[in-house]
């Protein structure tokens, strides 16, 4: 295997070329912040959490869409990079509605993990309250709007390891919205499969089955993961 | 050392948080060995007197509300924002999505376990509510936030003993943060 000589936090490693910084600094032990990441499926670089600095380059670069390069420098823990994630982070809670206490996903949810993590205590930000829908069309799921934080792992992962399509992503800005087909009820698809592999991928509990209640929620992302694994395996 | 005075503050919120204060158990004899409780729901006592520690739970949502947090602003060296109605308005937020006019409705008219002669109350008596609720820090500047629905006992505690032995609390240090 090829490999080539960078430097995370000062240290020296030897690492595999082709690979992307974030792949490096989790072989390596270095732990960076990801919500829109799931192994397994395309990254696209859309949660800006895995944000590193690179000497040489003004701007920060997301680790997950980047390719190291031999003799590359990055720091994944400045000060800089520490505010920025609390930012993103308090962006994600203002921006829809986010209310723990009655969230399916509640002590199951990454988006709550990442908020202890960054140390979010309160938002600075003005929240704002956007009127989203929920759709209970589907005879066994919900998707509801307001936990939304456009990741876009479940139109990933339908279009991938599923290979429905049943979802995608419209509009822009702060009006954008994950839909079914041609945004239309999620019940009435003719794409989906109710295979169920969204419910897993997603982070928070936007996407969830009817059977739970409050608190509930039992997700398993890696199980997608695994999935693609086993399915590259060479029998 | 001077013992502190404290209050405790129910604005939009359920009493959760006071629940889970009382829910300190006998640790509250070490709270009133270092404070007195001189305005609380718990407490009888009518205007808010100076005190060195507010603690107030939920968010603002009428206009006797803010008067009552500003007021609150003006009398507490230290003002703590309880649970997360007070932090990021929680559930008595998730009206915000709606025109104030079609949650009355809804409530008072259209609900099921209305009567046909159902109708908004509107006595000039009753507070106002505003149009939106907003957490504490959008109205006045809070010292210390303590998010959690409601904030378990101990971290209140915890929280409490801190600010009443003149220490600051760090929550991420102690691995207390919490939402929902």
């Amino acid at each position: 295997m090829n490999t080539i000589k960078v430097t995370i936090n000062n240290t020296s490693y030897d690492v595999p070329a082709n690979a992307s910084i974030l792949e490096v600094c989790k072989q390596v032990g270095v732990e960076i912040l990801t919500m829109c990441h799931l192994k397994g499926i395309t990254d696209i670089g859309a949660c800006r959490l895995c944000l590193v600095e690179v000497e040489g380059v003004n701007k920060l670069l997301p680790s997950c869409t980047t390719k190291v390069v031999p003799n590359m420098i990055i720091y994944t823990e400045t000060e800089k990079l520490k505010r920025y994630q609390r930012i993103t982070t308090e962006l994600f809670f203002a921006e829809r509605n986010h209310m723990c206490a009655v969230c399916v996903a509640n002590g199951q949810c990454e988006l709550q993990e990442l908020g202890y993590k960054v140390g979010l205590d309160a938002i600075r930000y003005p929240h704002l309250f956007p009127q989203c829908e929920v759709d209970t069309s589907h005879p066994w799921y919900v998707i509801d709007h307001n936990r939304c934080i456009m990741c876009t792992r479940c139109v990933r992962v339908c279009n991938e390891v599923e290979g429905a399509h049943n979802w995608d992503v419209m509009g822009r800005g702060h009006q954008v919205r994950i839909i079914s087909d041609f945004n239309t009820p999620w019940g009435e698809s003719i794409t989906c499969t109710s295979c169920g592999k969204c419910l897993h991928a997603c982070p928070t509990g936007a996407i969830w089955p009817k059977a739970i209640v409050q608190g509930q929620l039992n997700k398993n992302p890696g199980m997608i993961t695994e999935l693609v694994e086993k399915r590259c395996m060479k029998l | 050392m001077a013992k502190k005075k404290l209050a405790t503050v129910w604005l939009g919120g359920c009493s959760g948080c006071h629940m889970s204060l009382l829910d300190i158990d006998e640790r509250i004899l070490d709270v009133a060995k270092l404070a007195d409780i001189v305005k609380s729901p718990i407490v009888d006592g009518k205007e808010l007197p100076e005190v060195d520690i507010a603690l107030v739970e939920g968010s603002v949502t009428s206009d006797e509300h803010l008067r009552e947090i500003l007021h609150i602003r003006h009398q507490a060296k230290t003002l703590i924002a309880l649970g997360d109605c007070a932090v990021m308005t929680n559930v008595t937020g998730m009206r915000n999505y709606f025109p104030l006019k079609e949650v009355f409705e809804t409530s008072y008219v259209n609900a099921i376990s209305n009567d046909s002669e159902g109708k908004v109350p509107n006595h000039p008596s009753l507070l106002k509510l505003n149009d939106k609720v907003v957490p504490l820090q959008e109205v006045v500047t809070v010292d210390f936030v303590l998010p959690g629905c409601p904030p378990d006992a101990d971290t209140i505690f915890y929280v409490l003993f801190e600010f009443l032995n003149d220490r600051v609390p760090d929550l991420s240090k102690v691995k207390k943060l919490k939402y929902g």
